[in-house]
């Protein structure tokens, strides 16, 4: 009896094919997805964020087999993971390493997409998944600060949840219903825990969405125009062998830290377990919110505080409107951008140190001078960026933009004709 | 990138600034059997009796070469797998000192300036003019003067307590962070790894961007 025999793999790959488009969507959206040639190595840290967020899933996942959710049992279950674990403490310092790094690997997508312009159109819904995204993660790093049941867990769960008392006629009750409880305490450790291990799968499904914007859109790139397609080059494998080299670099500079200074991200206070009676010295957030934290304290009203802070985390969303330049290239064929840039991160780096320090005179001064910079640098953005254009129409582009803005008509043209 | 070197620069000059008030004295720990033995026997002296360590079974003590015979003179009756306790009870310590003398596990973690700060305390104690005894490190203390230096003027006895105090943070260091060693032997490895790996991805970039026209 003739056997039908199934080659192993095209014939089970033509199988899949005419079941499911599996071929062609490695292809259009893997192997062969159009890139631009000149992307920089600024363009590696949207596939290292994805690298960060598996590695947090994958670690995440072994500590929780061992951590216990529970206020009398948790901060000694860290220390059950920190000694008796095998490699217990190599899992929990690459997570709270990860944690930093996620952070830091965002901020410099972040400053990268500021610099070249990348959030205009027709990019801005990939923006705006961008922001949600980032609203995600400080949310998910959050609720994971409080596991350990440290004194900088508890103290900074217990400030931040507090200022959901800033919403509108039913603010107690919010708190009371965050935390499931008057204080923080049991209930919150527990939900807390549920929701962190829930969010990043939010997360991953939030970086598809990300990803099919992305897809729609495609990549920006440092000249800030669509390229013709012949200055398109196929992801792989141009763009997997220079991402690859990118994650080996960060890979160095990450374990650098996990084996040599896992403490110097974690607050020695958090060694000390949870102790409502009785409160640090100084409650100090993770590195990464110290911006957002001073500008919270910079304002006196705490109802104003909070609204500030929101909107100093929302504001980037406003981008795509703020700037109203034409010119394309980012900072790159702009000056005035380009020093304003340079001005706000500048003013997050005072920020972050103001957000650090205990309060004294001077630096909530500093602090409420530096809120005001930022909130400026946002608002004066539309009439700074039109003047800036006219002024550069009417001193004459750079020849080369000439160039770029040129090539890019007779594409469209092309295209129309089509 | 620029961002997170301007902080780490400025968080750097900020704990310079911080530092500044009271000096922290310079230490560097022992990692050896050697010193950590003798830190032990000197907790195990000196501290045990208000202090407990209970992230440290006198297994662990064993494990790491320790002389068994000793470890078996301090535990007495109970298991190897014991935690370390307090021998006076936590509420009896509460009462004498007005609170519970902190457990000693992540010490060296658990404060500002780490072992550096651990030392400098131990060795802070010193007489006011009124002959009380006195911290310069943590003027609020209750605990006492341990290792007796507050009495000491010359100078060859304070080499020997500086001795001591750095043997007793040795093995207080060790207990707060039992794998340190391990983790610094297999991270000499992996960077190693990386940096071979890198090295290789870069050139395999080259060669592939190099086939583009």
């Amino acid at each position: 009896m003739p056997q039908r025999i199934i080659k192993w793999p095209a014939g089970v790959i033509k199988w899949i094919d005419q079941r499911f488009p599996l071929t062609s969507f490695v292809k259009h959206e893997l192997t062969g997805y159009p890139t631009p040639r000149n992307l920089s190595y600024w363009w590696n840290f949207g596939f290292l964020a994805g690298f960060v967020l598996v590695l947090q899933v994958a670690t995440g996942i072994f500590l929780a087999m061992h951590y216990k959710a529970d206020i009398a049992l948790s901060f000694d279950s860290i220390q059950h993971i920190m000694r008796d674990v095998n490699y217990g403490w190599l899992l929990r310092y690459m997570h709270s390493t990860g944690a930093s790094a996620f952070f830091l690997v965002i901020y410099i997508h972040m400053a990268r997409t500021l610099y070249y312009g990348s959030y205009r159109a027709p990019r801005e819904l990939l923006w705006w998944t961008g922001q949600g995204l980032l609203l995600l993660l400080m949310a998910t790093a959050f609720m994971g600060y409080l596991l350990p049941w440290g004194q900088m867990s508890f103290w900074g769960a217990t400030v931040i949840t507090n200022l959901f008392r800033a919403t509108p006629f039913v603010g107690d009750q919010v708190v009371i219903w965050l935390r499931g409880d008057y204080t923080v305490g049991d209930a919150t450790l527990t939900r807390f825990f549920a929701l962190h291990y829930l969010m990043p799968f939010l997360i991953i499904g939030a970086v598809v969405v990300h990803l099919v914007a992305l897809h729609s859109v495609k990549s920006s790139n440092p000249s800030g125009i669509n390229l013709a397609d012949k200055d398109n080059i196929p992801f792989h494998p141009y763009f997997t062998a220079k991402d690859f080299y990118g994650l080996g670099v960060f890979l160095i500079v990450y374990s650098v830290f996990v084996f040599f200074m896992p403490d110097s991200l974690i607050e020695p206070a958090n060694n000390i377990p949870a102790n409502p009676m009785q409160t640090p010295n100084h409650i100090v957030p993770e590195w990464y919110f110290l911006p957002f934290y001073a500008i919270l304290r910079s304002v006196p009203n705490m109802v104003g505080g909070v609204v500030a802070m929101g909107l100093s985390v929302m504001v980037f969303a406003f981008m795509p409107y703020l700037d109203r330049s034409r010119i394309p290239g980012g900072a790159h064929f702009r000056p005035m951008y380009r020093v304003l840039f340079y001005v706000f991160l500048a003013d997050m780096a005072v920020l972050g140190y103001v957000g650090y320090i205990p309060p004294t005179e001077t630096s909530i001064l500093a602090g409420q001078i530096a809120t005001l910079i930022y909130f400026t640098l946002f608002l004066q953005l539309p009439f700074v960026s039109k003047a800036e254009e006219r002024w550069l129409i009417k001193r004459g582009l750079p020849p080369e933009l000439e160039a770029l803005i040129a090539s890019e008509a007779h594409e469209k043209t092309k295209r129309g004709k089509r | 990138m620029k961002r997170l070197l301007t902080i780490l620069a400025l968080c750097g000059i900020a704990s310079l600034l911080h530092a500044s008030e009271m000096e922290l004295e310079k230490v560097t720990v022992g990692t050896d059997v050697q010193t950590v033995g003798r830190g032990a026997e000197a907790v195990m002296n000196d501290c045990h009796s208000c202090h407990s360590m209970k992230y440290i079974r006198y297994r662990d003590l064993v494990n790491f070469g320790m002389d068994r015979q000793k470890v078996d003179g301090w535990r007495g009756d109970l298991s190897l797998d014991a935690p370390l306790l307090a021998q006076m009870p936590e509420s009896d310590a509460a009462q004498a000192y007005g609170k519970a003398p902190p457990d000693l596990s992540l010490m060296t973690k658990a404060r500002e300036g780490g072992v550096r700060y651990v030392y400098s305390y131990l060795l802070g104690y010193y007489l006011t003019p009124e002959g009380m005894p006195g911290n310069h490190y943590f003027p609020e203390t209750k605990m006492p003067d341990v290792l007796g230096i507050s009495g000491v003027t010359e100078g060859a006895q304070r080499t020997e307590l500086q001795g001591k105090a750095r043997d007793i943070v040795s093995f207080l260091a060790w207990s707060a962070d039992p794998h340190e060693q391990e983790r610094h032997r297999l991270g000499y490895y992996v960077i190693a790894y990386l940096l071979v790996l890198t090295v290789l991805l870069y050139l395999v970039k080259n060669q592939v961007w190099s086939g583009l026209k």
